[in-house]
């Protein structure tokens, strides 16, 4: 564009021009609030002025035309009607087809003379299509512009702020090991500086935190930057349809992240598109089934954790199970047997297979030869999951969960083929452990319960074709929930290695859409990790098995294993015990060692875990005694100890124990890690 | 904003100074006829080629396998925060696949439209290679010439000229469906 007032002029016309179109809807719905003239005799106004500083002729024609039929109304000699209403969005629709022809610099695709001369008249004119626009907020007198590539890069370093706090931490834990390895008079001078040193860092995570949501915040666009749009579309596709319909939107100051709301666009278009070609009856129709005879289609969206709900629901005709079912068939999505298998609640889901649409006519509105299908994709492109519920005749309503943003993922850590993977937290329902005797075949896919619901056991190696590492006797498995749509799936993973907020990195141009990923991140280490595209795995589900069970793995399966836990103090004993048992281990607890000796003489533990210091015998002598009787010469033995010398860790190995853990390096993690190497 | 005119004796010195040394350069090259080229083993064999293909070479990083892609792709690695793929590419030239060793290095390599990592047996450092002695690939030698340009007969051996070009736009380094 050459000159750059025109440039100004197109900017500024945008803002207008959004402001009419949303004034001039709410005028519609509501046309007593004549308080809303004013502004939007001033929106006309100012634009007729500037196009006439820059000397656009054309749109001065217009805008005044428009200013014309808005003062008529004011002064009471307009009636406020939807057909005044239309005259005037027509109006804006015109002007903002010819700011963004002059933008690209091409000519509008409109016959603006033609235009201009019937507009003057009062006629209608020619059908144009409104260009679409992000419409943007009005903009405050104290905010300034800023380009979208610079917030995202923005956002990138703060990624990389997090992926380096990451590694500082990494290497404090590193600090640790190695003042452990040292002697004491050494020892404790490095300690001091550990200390101060992991205030820092955590000063500077707090700090990280901060900057991060503030850059998030940048990013973030209420939803009403895409609505304002869609009222339209609602009301035009109505129209055409010959529907009646009130179109409601709750929560448009809900924000999201700026490349999601792009993406949601597509997706809202396509649903209320749906819901006034498919749902809502004609209002004939309607009235004959006791219905008001105009339809309710309602746009909501609101928070829910780390998530944002938006629901598109309608009180049309609902979804038919039946007619979806028998038209999959038609269709050959599914077969007969499948059919028989599916409820209905599963069959209003079909309508996500590719390949099915129920449209009994194309119309022009929906038959744009896209289905469902390529909604399902779109949203699992935005990492969101989607919920379908509906009652014939009364109501269809579709839920989509999505991430509040893309660039950082809350993600479970799992091990898995000797590789580091990242599962996002919004698949994860919950983690379990499964014994071999837990797992049941059914046709020829192994199934668990889990909340007594039936539920797909796969290996997560085996799906993504990594190699899988299964050790004899090695029998309880942990193995992950996922959750999509209305399914759920169990895999299995070598280990989980705890809940991280991730940073989402692309894997570059050199891969496109790849199968089970959805990208990369940078973990502590400095090593990258996969970040699993959870959607893939169910799609893959199907046909692909776990390793069998060898029959001595299951025979080991057969018993709960039983750990003892020794310790005098009641916290200690509570949390190791709630550590174990949730992992599914059976857990005895004694408070001495002579408690201990007495209890497990009474019966045969695969473990026992002991404190040092406690009343009466210590946990060194309590070892020597179970080595010495029969039955525990061979029982893994486990010292945890707030003693953290080197002599004691000896005389702890010594005594026949093998394993010692540092009370002051206590975590959950490393207990269990100790547990599952000695005993699976 | 408008266009700037002005005399600005600055950028007239500096200029002049470009053209000298452009000038050096370019009797340079033309009296020796040298190609700089990285050299690095690949099957056993020496291979090489144009440096200003080449970003840079490092050792080989922990590489991440990627499930479900072509086995060309060995793995993905973190380079200052970018994540980059390691390319084995010794079986686009049908050659053989030592285990790759202490040696073995990385050269990251900018395509089109990303960087990659190719990883090599060993890497040789940068040699200006001789156009005398170059000999052009026989016309019609097979498939798997078609990412050779030919090779240097040089004392110590030979040394084979890759066509990145070609290399570097081959389908096959591109991992998904479009």
């Amino acid at each position: 564009m050459a000159n750059r007032y025109l440039e100004i002029f197109c900017r500024e016309a945008e803002e207008h021009l959004a402001s009419l179109q949303s004034g001039l809807l709410v005028l519609e719905k509501n046309p007593a609030r004549t308080d809303l003239l004013h502004e939007l005799l001033r929106n006309a106004h100012t634009l007729k002025g500037s196009a006439r500083m820059v000397g656009l002729a054309d749109i001065s024609a217009i805008t005044h035309t428009m200013e014309e039929q808005l003062k008529g109304m004011e002064r009471g000699e307009r009636t406020v009607d939807a057909q005044a209403i239309d005259l005037l969005l027509r109006g804006a629709d015109a002007v903002a087809v010819i700011t963004a022809a002059l933008m690209r610099g091409t000519a509008p695709e409109l016959d603006v003379e033609r235009f201009v001369a019937e507009y003057e008249r009062g006629e209608l004119g020619q059908h144009l299509k409104a260009e679409s626009k992000e419409a943007q907020p009005e903009a405050l007198a104290d905010t300034v512009r800023a380009d979208v590539k610079t917030l995202d890069h923005l956002v990138n370093l703060v990624g990389e702020l997090i992926i380096n706090k990451k590694r500082l931490e990494a290497k404090l834990e590193r600090l640790k090991e190695i003042g452990h390895a040292l002697p004491a008079e050494h020892a404790a001078p490095l300690t001091t500086f550990r200390g101060e040193l992991e205030e820092d860092v955590l000063y500077l995570d707090y700090l990280i935190q901060e900057l991060h949501g503030k850059a998030m915040g940048l990013r973030m666009l209420p939803l009403r930057t895409i609505s304002d749009g869609l009222e339209r579309l609602v009301r035009d596709l109505a129209q055409q349809l010959g529907r009646e319909v009130q179109f409601q939107i709750v929560g448009q100051a809900i924000e999201m992240d700026r490349v999601l709301l792009e993406g949601l666009k597509p997706i809202l278009i396509h649903l209320l598109t749906n819901s006034l070609s498919h749902g809502i009856e004609a209002p004939d129709a309607r009235a004959a089934a006791g219905k008001p005879r105009r339809g309710t289609v309602l746009l909501s969206a609101r928070h829910q954790g780390n998530s944002v709900l938006v629901e598109v629901r309608d009180d049309g005709r609902g979804m038919d199970p039946a007619g979806i079912k028998a038209a999959a068939l038609a269709r050959r999505v599914i077969d007969a047997r499948e059919a028989d298998l599916l409820t209905d609640e599963e069959a209003l889901y079909l309508t996500f297979r590719p390949g099915f649409s129920t449209a009994e006519i194309v119309t022009d509105v929906s038959g744009r030869g896209v289905g469902m299908d390529v909604v399902k994709k779109n949203i699992e492109r935005v990492k969101g999951s989607v919920t379908l519920s509906s009652e014939p005749g009364s109501y269809t309503q579709i839920t989509l969960q999505l991430p509040l943003t893309l660039s950082v993922l809350d993600a479970l850590i799992v091990a898995c083929g000797g590789e580091t993977f990242a599962i996002p937290t919004t698949y994860l329902q919950e983690i379990v452990k499964v014994r071999a005797s837990e797992i049941d075949t059914l046709g020829s896919g192994e199934v668990i319960k889990v909340r007594g619901a039936t539920t797909q056991l796969y290996s997560l190696p085996g799906m993504l074709g990594l190699p899988e590492r299964r050790e004899a006797g090695n029998a309880t498995l942990s193995a992950v929930v996922l959750k999509h749509c209305d399914q759920r799936i169990a895999c299995v993973v070598e280990a989980h290695l705890g809940y991280s907020e991730v940073v989402v990195k692309g894997l570059g141009k050199q891969f496109r859409n790849v199968r089970f990923l959805f990208g990369a991140t940078i973990l502590g280490d400095g090593n990258p990790a996969l970040i699993l595209n959870v959607p893939d795995l169910f799609e893959s589900g199907r046909g692909i098995q776990r390793a069998p069970l060898s029959a001595e793995e299951a025979q080991a399966a057969q018993r709960r294993l039983k750990v003892l836990v020794v310790d005098d103090s009641i916290t200690t004993r509570t949390m190791e015990q709630s550590i174990l048992v949730s992992q599914g281990y059976a857990v005895v607890t004694a408070v001495s060692g002579e408690d201990a000796l007495e209890k497990s003489a009474g019966e045969q533990f695969d473990l026992v875990i002991s404190d040092v210091e406690m009343p009466g015998i210590n946990g060194f002598e309590l070892t020597r005694a179970l080595r010495d009787s029969e039955r525990y010469q061979e029982t893994p033995i486990i010292i945890v100890s707030s003693l953290s010398r080197d002599e004691d860790k000896r005389q702890a190995l010594q005594a026949g124990a093998q394993a010692y853990i540092v009370k002051g390096a206590f975590d959950q993690g490393l207990l269990l890690e100790t547990v599952q190497m000695l005993i699976g | 904003m408008g266009d700037d005119n002005s005399y600005d004796i600055r950028t007239i010195l500096t200029q002049m100074r470009e053209e000298y040394w452009q000038a050096l350069a370019e009797e340079e090259s033309e009296a020796k006829e040298m190609l700089e080229c990285l050299v690095f083993t690949l099957g056993g064999k020496r291979y090489a080629f144009e440096t200003h293909y080449a970003c840079e070479v490092i050792r080989v990083p922990k590489l991440v396998r990627v499930p479900a892609v072509q086995s060309l792709i060995r793995g993905i690695f973190n380079l200052r925060g970018e994540i980059t793929a390691a390319i084995d590419i010794r079986p686009m030239l049908g050659v053989p696949q030592p285990e790759i060793g202490a040696t073995g290095r990385i050269l990251v390599v900018r395509a089109e439209n990303f960087a990659t990592g190719i990883l090599v047996e060993a890497a040789h450092g940068v040699q200006g290679l001789c156009f005398d002695c170059f000999e052009p690939v026989a016309a019609g030698s097979g498939v798997k010439a078609q990412f050779i340009r030919g090779h240097f007969n040089l004392e110590e051996g030979s040394v084979i000229l890759l066509d990145m070009e070609a290399l570097l736009a081959a389908p096959e380094l591109v991992a998904g469906d479009a």
